[in-house]
């Protein structure tokens, strides 16, 4: 290193010999942390005399009579010009978040920002290593236009609901396709448990990852054909940098609490409202004089000191969850070698009692130049990650499972005690709550017992690794090949204790465990070609791509356990059988092709191909070709350009188009399209059945794209704007068709390529410096997304696909021709009956019926306002309640530096859809449920007007207990403040000799503030998680949590 | 030199392709087989076979649900949970299009009946693989699954037999295998048309059946002559074809007077001298016809089985003025000794083993079959047939009973206190609802302090299940 930096300035020396000339030496540095830069370019201005910064960032320059200023350039920072004054001229540059000379990663190879002609973006590492999350993916909302990323529910390591530029499927997965260094890795929740999730992306060690660009349109994603129909997140890790070894730490910890839990009933409140129910039930059975029909049901329960037993659940339920984060990185390197190297330990809990996530990484990266014309590069990452939690129903095909944590802490009786006044659980003889002196028989689980003796855990073990190598041939030409593999095994173990008060009670405990290996290689390999003739630059770009994934599961179940002492599946158990097996495997073949010319940095075309085959697609459809092209107009190198008067303040205008054709072939199932026949058991005979009705002509979903954008540059590029129009046409939608269930078909549904629809919108993207001074900055970066999403066509004549929200009595969801995907569907509602505090609802007809739950033998419980007999409201009166996707959506961030300090302020906003408040109906639930306390604006008068209906015990549906209801349906729209982060950089001055270079220390704040009218926990909720045709429903699910933080950063 | 490198990358380049496309892309699972190879062996369509009966010890079927769902329709059972995952909706006739239970019950049915007419295609058209012999036994139990689940289907879904002779819309009558995309929309056949399918199923299972198998478990879990013919007394019973019945039983109950057995057929299918015996200790006497077999592999657990519902979870109590209190159940009769008390309340544990809930789910029983021969003797006048068997199912269980002459002088006397009995003796095994219905009888008020359930008439629409929105929205022409 000291030798190359010798040779320049001996070169310069030489050169400065020739003219008068003098010696101007100086430091550059970072003007976000103060550390060095080695490696920047120094020019003397219109002299193309230059030089390099050393390891410690200075440099020393000869500089000829009449220079009066020198540039300071380095890839992804902002090029600066300084005048000389003195002797001495330092530097302080500041990293570009979107210039032109930044580096855009696009699938197998890099261009810079002014050369790309599609739509991606850009988040840089250090907006994601600090935040409190078990995965990169959930820090980046609102950080991209086009980019939507919400939190489900607030269990830990819960995969993120990602949508880039809108739902793009309907039956496959709408999440981005994730590659990490070249290889794409498995996404979604690979957890076996609908209790504790399991994100693989949480393996990657966020403090890891150098950046993370995000490819929208079709002209960028073409390049990964039939997987990228709903973008791609390309992950790129550290690397070492040449220069003296650095060593930085980063710790955090923080606190979580659930926020905006509802306000309950307390035990007083409990009976109160209950009783009234149980009343009113009497009256209208026609039982007022019966007295074998009960009055009251509920009665207070005394502590030995004679006080009310008052429980508040929420203690047992939720807690203040601490968790900390370290990490440790030592990257450097010499002219011909770099490495860096990584550790990480993370162990986290969440507010939910019980809800852990740990793990513990390693990383380790190497490039090496052999030869001049051979590099040699490397790279791997170990870690372990354990996932622990209760049953929350929070997760997809939960909502309404008696052990979800989120129901109970909602719905238990609070004039019940938790233990018994010996000590032992409170419980009834099946081992649910015991309900005291209350008369009623309760199905709901003591949450203590429950979780005390239940356990669920999911844990990764996974080796992530990756080596290639270029060769630079003549003619310009350069060969690259990466292999890499990724195994990854994962156990998930369930433990349910043979005791009373476990769910595990019914069958004498049981233990399951099931182990899953997932094993995924990928070579790839790539001919590239990069020249200039002149004005014309030409790249171009052959590769092969094969990938494989096999995956292995198997396991088992194991019942009735011998002593009540056995916490997990290797104690005794006299009944063990098989569970969770599974084998498959699935193969992608691709080719592919990118062509890029450019004539005199003005005019940029790119031509993208690929040609993929998939396994999983049908026999006659497996292979399909993909492709894009686009186009850029660099408007403002033109010369009649440059003569305009704007030209002073818009100096920078670039046009983008392209159009492009991806598919979707990512069918979950390995042989989707295979007609099978499976084997189970009749009693202890062999059976065989049909368990899958194929489809051979299954084929890619084809998404036309097309993309219209313009860049512009304001003042001096210090205001970046960016503007796009998009539409995006999708084909041959993979279905899975619904089947009349006489036909007997598995599931009721063949996997079909039918119907179509659009996502049209517009994003703009605004960045700006709004204030740089010397002590003071504030930069600020905006994006917007207006999307509209519409279904055009479906299966067999256009019939409805419902969604249904974990059983098929919950009817949320309809698809429908002419809407968006997934719009809310349920019962129409008209408010309350004044006169009478029955439920209204609107038949299909139209007509108004009102409900009332009990009725006198020969009444009907559904009536037409005037009393006559009604037909019962069914799900063939449903109506489309409202769309359920986000039609807006986006971000603000800001961030304030003043002298060491620093503030950053990113806000997320979304809205104009609806969502299904269920929890409503839950906490409006007539059985023995616990109500909030807004029951109390209950009808209970003649001519009162109110939306909660009279109270009528065992009630289930004037609230939405047993279907939804529109009464539940609520505006979405939010602003949240996602996080807030106050810095200070700690002087170097401090250090001394300690041999800390930088020094900062924060504390930030996290879902700090919502702002909505929705009345829900959380407005960004999905009890279905990522699922396209069911979102927007909040049912029985934990909200997220508020987090405060506090960390420090240090540099050696 | 250059050139070579050059070669060697291109080289390089194109070698990888040198893997074989054919071998990545084709992949065939390893723990299914694909439908080309279904019917490639003896012992896989023998599973296919087995793979049908085991359609219908699904959950929600034989597997105990449908029979819960029966039951607790009626008046014998009171509900404490109000848990709409155990049948509430069932106990309190709430049901709506959207319901579970009504959406898997009728998946399943069909399920079995897309397996069976599978079977039944398959069969037709494979040639070598089994003998002749054993192609028409297959086919027979293939098609007496399929009359086995419509009829299950076409009694709770369609308007009752007897209130117009079948002339209500019934069921869409699939009998050919479904496989594809195709056939969506099919119209719904006539009660009248599904009961034809029904016997004309069963009557030529009737003809290929086997005798008897080879052991009593395969006696007990797969069909043979007598579990045709017994199926067929349940429905022309259900038609109120009495001379039918007579003329079926009489082939599997020969005799006029105690003991009764069947003679005919290789099963000797005759009543055991203790009922309980059947439930809990020997699932496969020659008195269970048709049950379906649990392992500790294969059965059911939680709200799935009916174990759990009934007796571990004590989700439904008797019903004190249901026939519990019947003076015709005496307080010595063997019978009693299948409820358990708990609080001064009575459960039932026909089905009381604890975790793995390995009881068989009783579908035909021997008893059955004598108490429908009993009523039918009694609706064609013969009084003295109908009381000996009647009288024969019930000293079973309790010899010290004498049935009062009244109650047995007449055919109306017969008639109402075979009813009493089919009610003691069939007791959670799902026949209540089903007995009321094809008699265009009420469904009785019911409930306790907390939950009450009312009368359902003949006339509303609540007497039968709604027709489930799985089927609604895809089939144009229900």
């Amino acid at each position: 290193m000291k030798k190359i930096v010798s040779a320049l300035l001996l070169l310069s020396l030489c050169l400065g010999a020739a003219a008068q000339s003098r010696r101007i030496s100086g430091k550059v540095t970072a003007k976000d942390n103060d550390s060095p830069i080695p490696g920047v370019s120094v020019k003397t201005t219109g002299k193309a005399i230059g030089v390099q910064t050393d390891a410690q960032g200075n440099f020393s320059i000869e500089v000829p009579e009449g220079v009066t200023s020198l540039e300071f350039t380095y890839i992804g920072y902002q090029k600066i010009t300084l005048p000389i004054s003195g002797q001495t001229v330092n530097a302080k540059l500041e990293s570009t978040t979107s210039g032109l000379n930044e580096v855009v990663v696009v699938g197998y190879g890099t261009q810079t920002k002014k050369e790309f002609t599609g739509a991606a973006a850009r988040i840089s590492g250090t907006l994601v290593k600090d935040a409190p999350v078990q995965s990169f993916d959930q820090a980046l909302s609102g950080r991209a236009a086009g980019v939507s990323i919400a939190s489900p529910n607030g269990v830990l390591n819960n995969p993120p609901v990602i949508r880039i530029r809108g739902v793009n499927s309907i039956s496959l997965s709408s999440y981005p396709l994730v590659v990490i260094d070249g290889i794409p890795v498995s996404t979604g929740n690979i957890s076996t448990s609908t209790s504790v999730p399991n994100n693989p992306l949480s393996d990657i060690d966020p403090a890891d990852i150098e950046s993370i660009d995000v490819l929208k349109d079709a002209a960028s994603t073409s390049i990964y054909g039939s997987r990228a129909a709903a973008g791609v997140l390309l992950i790129t890790t550290k690397r070492g940098k040449e220069g003296k070894a650095k060593v930085v730490y980063d710790a955090w910890g923080s606190l979580t609490k659930a926020a905006r839990l509802p306000k309950l009933l307390d035990a007083t409140g409990y009976m109160k409202y209950k009783n009234e129910a149980v009343y009113n039930a009497k009256i209208l059975g026609g039982n007022e004089n019966n007295t074998s029909v009960a009055a009251e049901l509920f009665f207070p329960d005394y502590n030995a000191d004679g006080s009310l037993v008052n429980t508040n659940w929420y203690d047992y339920i939720y807690r203040t969850a601490y968790s900390q984060n370290h990490n440790i990185s030592v990257s450097g390197g010499n002219k011909t070698t770099n490495y860096y190297l990584s550790a990480n330990y993370s162990n986290q809990q969440g507010f939910v009692v019980d809800n852990e996530f740990k793990r513990k990484s390693l990383r380790f990266n190497v490039d090496h130049e052999v030869t001049k014309w051979l590099k040699f590069r490397a790279g791997g990452a170990y870690n372990t990650t354990f996932n622990q939690s209760q049953n929350t129903g929070s997760l997809p095909n939960s909502t309404f499972l008696l052990i979800g944590a989120a129901r109970l802490a909602t719905a238990l009786a609070p004039n019940v005690s938790v233990y018994n006044a010996d000590g032992s659980y409170n419980l009834s003889s099946t081992g649910t709550l015991g309900m005291g002196n209350n008369l009623v028989t309760n199905t709901l689980w003591n949450a203590k017992a429950l979780f005390d003796l239940s356990s669920y855990t999911t844990e990764n073990d996974r080796f992530q690794g990756n080596v290639g190598g270029t060769i630079k041939l003549p003619y310009h030409f350069e060969l690259n090949t990466t292999y890499a593999m990724d195994r990854l095994r994962t156990e998930n173990n369930t433990w349910l204790s043979s005791q009373l008060g476990s769910s595990g009670y019914s069958v004498g405990g049981s233990a399951t465990n099931v182990s899953a290996l997932r094993n995924n290689w990928d070579w790839a390999s790539t001919l590239s070609f990069n020249n200039k003739y002149r004005k014309h630059h030409v790249t171009a770009l052959f590769g092969y791509d094969v990938q494989k994934f096999e995956t292995t599961t198997w396991g088992a179940y194991a019942t009735v356990a011998a002593d009540n002492f056995f916490t997990n599946y290797e104690g005794s158990y006299s009944t063990v059988a098989a569970s969770g097996n599974g084998r498959s495997e699935k193969a992608f073949i691709s080719y592919f092709s990118r062509v890029t010319y450019d004539f005199n940095n003005k005019y940029f075309l790119t031509a993208n191909f690929r040609r993929d085959g998939n396994s999983a697609l049908g026999v006659n459809s497996k292979f399909g070709n993909f492709g894009g092209v686009s186009a850029g107009w660099l408007v403002s190198e033109e010369g009649f350009y440059k003569r305009l008067n704007i030209s002073h303040i818009v100096d920078n205008v670039k046009l983008r188009a392209s159009w492009g054709r991806v598919g979707n072939g990512n069918v979950s199932n390995d042989y989707a399209s295979q007609s099978l026949y499976s084997s189970s058991l009749y009693g202890s005979a062999a059976t065989w059945y049909l368990s899958q009705a194929g489809n051979p002509d299954l084929a890619w979903e084809t998404s036309k794209q097309t993309n219209l954008g313009l860049d512009l540059g304001l003042l001096n590029n210090r205001i970046q704007v960016e503007g796009t129009w998009f539409n995006n046409d999708v084909n041959g939608l993979i279905l899975s068709a619904p089947q009349s269930a006489s036909k007997g078909i598995p599931d009721n549904a063949i996997l079909m390529n039918v119907g179509s629809m659009y996502n049209r919108g517009w994003e703009l993207g605004l960045t700006a410096s709004v204030i740089r001074k010397e002590n003071f900055s504030w930069d600020a970066s905006f994006n917007y997304t207006h999307i509209k999403n519409e279904v055009t066509a479906l299966a067999s004549g256009n019939s409805d696909i419902i969604g249904y929200t974990h059983t098929s009595s919950e009817a949320s969801n309809v698809t429908r021709v002419g809407y968006s995907v997934g719009s809310l569907y349920g019962a129409k509602t008209d408010g309350v009956n004044p006169a009478n505090g029955r439920r209204i609802f609107i038949n299909k007809a139209g007509e108004k019926v009102q409900y009332s739950a009990t009725v006198a033998s020969g009444e009907s419980n559904w009536t037409y306002l005037d009393g006559t007999t009604a037909a019962a409201i069914s799900a063939s009166d449903y109506y489309l309640l409202g769309n359920a996707l986000p039609k807006w959506y986006g971000g603000l961030s800001n961030t304030f530096r003043y002298k060491n300090l620093d503030l950053g302020i990113n806000i997320t906003y979304a809205g104009g859809n609806y969502v299904m408040n269920g929890t409503k109906g839950t906490l409006r639930d007539q059985r023995f449920y616990n109500n909030y306390t807004d029951i109390s604006k209950r009808w209970t008068t003649v001519g009162q007007v109110t939306d909660i209906p009279r109270l009528v015990y065992n009630d289930q549906i004037s609230n939405g207990s047993s279907y939804p209801i529109s009464a539940n349906v609520e505006k979405g729209d939010f602003v949240r403040l996602q996080s807030l982060t106050l810095g200070y950089r700690v002087p170097s001055k401090v250090f001394g000799t300690s041999g800390i270079t930088s020094a900062r220390v924060y504390a930030s704040g996290n879902n700090l503030l919502l702002l909505t009218g929705y009345t829900g926990t959380d407005p960004e909720s999905s009890s279905n998680g990522n699922s396209n045709t069911t979102p927007g429903i909040e049912k029985n699910a934990v909200g997220q949590g508020r987090t405060f933080t506090v960390g420090i950063n240090v540099g050696f | 030199m250059k050139k070579i490198y050059l070669y060697i990358g291109l080289g390089a380049l194109l070698g990888f392709s040198s893997c074989s496309e054919k071998d990545l892309l084709d992949t065939v699972p390893s723990t299914s087989i694909s439908d080309a190879n279904a019917f490639g062996s003896a012992t896989r369509i023998l599973g296919l076979v087995n793979g049908a009966y085991d359609a219908v010890k699904a959950a929600s079927l034989y597997g105990g649900r449908y029979l819960l769902y029966c039951d607790v329709r009626g008046e014998e059972f009171i509900n404490v949970t109000a848990n709409s995952y155990t049948a509430y909706e069932s106990w309190n006739n709430s049901y709506n299009s959207g319901s579970n239970d009504i959406n898997n019950l009728w998946s399943q049915a069909y399920t079995a009946i897309n397996d069976a007419n599978i079977i039944i295609a398959g069969l037709a058209t494979s040639t070598g693989v089994i003998s002749d012999t054993l192609n028409a036994q297959y086919t027979a139990e293939a098609r007496y699954i399929r009359a086995l689940c419509y009829f299950s289907l076409v009694t709770v879904y369609a308007t009752p037999y007897n209130a117009d002779q079948g002339a209500s819309k019934g069921l869409p009558l699939r009998l050919q295998a479904e496989t594809n995309g195709d056939n969506n929309d099919l119209a719904r056949s006539s009660v009248a048309e599904v009961y034809a399918q029904i016997l004309a199923d069963l009557d030529a299972a009737e003809a290929n059946l086997p005798d008897s198998y080879s052991s009593d478990l395969l006696n007990t879990t797969r069909a043979h002559k007598s579990t045709a013919i017994a199926l067929k007394t349940r429905v022309y019973l259900t038609m109120n074809n009495f001379a039918k019945v007579v003329e079926e039983a009489a082939k599997i109950v020969p005799q006029t007077t105690a003991p009764f057995s069947t003679t005919s057929y290789g099963v000797k299918h005759a009543l055991q001298s203790d009922i309980t015996t059947l439930f809990g200790t020997t699932y496969t006497t020659t008195e269970s016809i048709f049950s379906m077999p649990m392992t500790s592999t294969d059965s059911y657990s939680g709200q799935s089985a009916i174990g759990y519902i009934y007796n571990a979870n004590s989700e439904y109590y008797l019903n004190p003025s249901g026939i519990l209190g019947n003076a015709q159940w005496g307080t010595n009769d063997k019978r009693r000794s299948l409820l358990r008390v708990a609080s001064n309340l009575y459960y039932l544990k026909k089905y009381a083993k604890a975790s793995p809930y390995v009881d068989y789910i009783p579908v035909i029983r021997y008893s059955e079959v004598l108490l429908n021969y009993a009523e039918a003797a009694a609706q064609t006048g013969d009084l003295t047939l109908a009381a000996n068997l009647l009288k024969a199912v019930h000293a079973r269980s309790d010899a010290s009973y004498t049935f009062a002459d009244a109650d047995v002088a007449t055919a109306a006397a017969l008639v109402a206190t075979i009813a009493v009995e089919r009610r003691i003796e069939l007791l959670g095994e799902g026949f209540r609802s089903g007995d009321l219905l094809r008699n265009l009888q009420t469904i009785p008020a019911k409930g306790s302090s907390s939950l009450q359930a009312n009368a359902v008439e003949p006339s509303a629409s609540n007497y039968i299940f709604p027709a489930p929105n799985n089927e609604l929205t895809t089939n144009k022409l229900y």
